[in-house]
């Protein structure tokens, strides 16, 4: 645990010695708060749905060039062959990094609480279903990142890593306008495969075995699956 | 402290090593010479179980690095021909960072970085950025991250390849007060480091090891009364060539060699 913990850090370390940590932090941000500021004065509804959806939707931008160096980089630069010949089993090397780059997220999405308390202030939002939202979304995004973490191990190229992430995440979210093709179970199937419905249910207050287990089963087969591929050296 | 037998690594349709065996005892300094693409590079990166073989056997220290690789990655320290450093990083992150995942004991931890420090000689240095430091710095930082464990072995690819006569001369001096620590495999074009620095000489050509000897009688002459060789021209002759300067590769400048694995 305190290797993954020390890949963690170090990821966190060299992110802020970067400038993208801080552009990545300030565009999200100025962006979401147009957005609120935006949905506020146009609906006039203290609630925070519209906005979990522009997240979802920004967030298939964003995460791609968030986790597309993450082990493209160390495998271009040489440095993949330093934690590979550590003492350092390639699932320390997988979680550790997964770590890292959730814990940038998730101090994202910390920054988003305002939203929260700006709607308390003005009006009485459903505490639930805000709360709801926000693990719904934290969830989404811990998805994304798993699948971003995963395209990054295929190859040495971070261009590749995150074009492969956005066609993933491209094809998660527009499934379920697929489904006027379809019928029966492939309906089903594509509808379940989609990202949008589960989210929906999470801005809505509702959280369900079914979506949870939706989210956590795709990160589980997206880390898995870049472990093998580390351990395959399939960038080679 | 190493054991081989009958190596190989094909990559695709290509045999890459075609049946490597040698032992090397602990203590010794080895140094392995072999022309580009000779299969150095690939040869130490599975004793580093970077590259699994494709058959054969590896034993270091006693371990089977096909069953359990990470005891084996403990007891070595490797520098790969391009120094694995995340250059965004200071030096004291970067040491710091290798202690954690190396399992340096946590309360030996700062006892080792400061002697890492001060046996590569970049006290001065520990809190730059690597990005800024001069390439003889970086190669020491490179050797520092590849001792800051206590390992057994030391395997470094290159150590010295494009570093100037100053920066040349303190990086040889680095690895030879490793000696009486640990056993080193050093891969480097530049013969006349091996002369300094070997005690045993292994060569490898086309894939295969065509001599392993200790140096002493690999550079005696036939003849008592005739000179002693120089590795140039064991080298030379090995390889059915003339010593000439017209054969660049093999003098003392060396010519980098390709990092792939794939050709190697």
């Amino acid at each position: 645990m305190s290797k993954i913990v020390a890949i963690a850090k170090k990821e966190l370390k060299t992110y802020f010695k970067s400038p993208i940590a801080y552009i990545m932090l300030i565009v999200p941000i100025g962006l979401f708060n147009l957005i609120f500021y935006m949905i506020i004065e146009q609906n006039r509804e203290v609630s925070l749905r519209e906005v979990f959806r522009v997240m979802e939707f920004m967030f298939i931008f964003l995460i791609p060039i968030l986790t597309m160096g993450l082990l493209a980089e160390e495998k271009s630069t040489g440095t993949m062959e330093f934690l590979m010949t550590a003492p350092l089993s390639n699932t320390t090397i997988v979680l550790g990094k997964y770590l890292g780059i959730l814990i940038f997220f998730s101090i994202l999405i910390s920054l988003t609480l305002v939203y929260y308390g700006i709607a308390e202030y003005f009006g009485s939002p459903d505490r639930l279903t805000t709360l709801s939202g926000y693990v719904g979304i934290w969830l989404e995004g811990a998805f994304f990142i798993a699948v971003g973490l995963m395209t990054s191990s295929w190859t040495r190229n971070q261009i590749v890593a995150a074009i492969a992430a956005y066609v993933i995440l491209f094809g998660l979210f527009f499934s379920t306008a697929l489904t006027q093709y379809f019928s029966g179970t492939s309906k089903l199937l594509i509808e379940q495969l989609g990202t949008q419905g589960h989210l929906e249910h999470f801005a809505v207050g509702i959280i369900t075995v079914a979506d949870v287990t939706y989210y956590l089963s795709g990160i589980l087969l997206c880390l898995i699956l870049t472990r093998l591929s580390i351990e395959n050296r399939l960038w080679q | 402290m190493i054991i081989t037998e009958n190596i190989t690594k094909n990559f695709g349709s290509f045999e890459a090593l075609k049946g490597i065996s040698f032992d090397i005892k602990q203590g010794e300094i080895v140094g392995f010479l072999g022309q580009n693409g000779a299969g150095k590079t690939t040869l130490m990166r599975i004793l580093t179980t970077y590259l699994p073989p494709s058959s054969g056997k590896v034993l270091i220290d006693g371990i089977d690095i096909s069953k359990n690789s990470l005891s084996v990655r403990q007891k070595i320290g490797y520098l790969p021909e391009t120094p694995p450093l995340y250059i965004n990083m200071t030096v004291l992150d970067y040491l710091k960072f290798a202690a954690d995942i190396k399992d340096v004991n946590v309360k030996r931890r700062r006892f080792q970085l400061q002697k890492v420090l001060r046996e590569c000689q970049l006290e001065e240095v520990k809190n730059k950025t690597i990005s800024t430091l001069s390439k003889g710095y970086k190669q020491r930082v490179g050797i520092a991250q590849a001792i800051i464990h206590e390992p057994k072995l030391l395997i470094l690819d290159e150590p010295t390849s494009g570093l100037d006569p100053i920066q040349n001369h303190q990086v040889r001096q680095l690895i030879k007060n490793q000696q009486d620590q640990r056993t080193v495999l050093l891969s480097t074009h530049i013969l006349s480091e091996i002369e300094q620095i070997a005690h045993r000489v292994l060569m490898i050509k086309s894939g295969r090891i065509i001599v392993d000897q200790p140096l002493d009688s690999l550079l005696k002459p036939d003849n008592d009364q005739s000179p002693p060789l120089t590795l140039e021209a064991v080298f030379m002759q090995h390889h059915s060539l003339q010593t000439s300067p017209a054969t660049p590769e093999l003098t003392a400048e060396p010519t980098s060699e390709s990092t792939g694995a794939s050709h190697e």
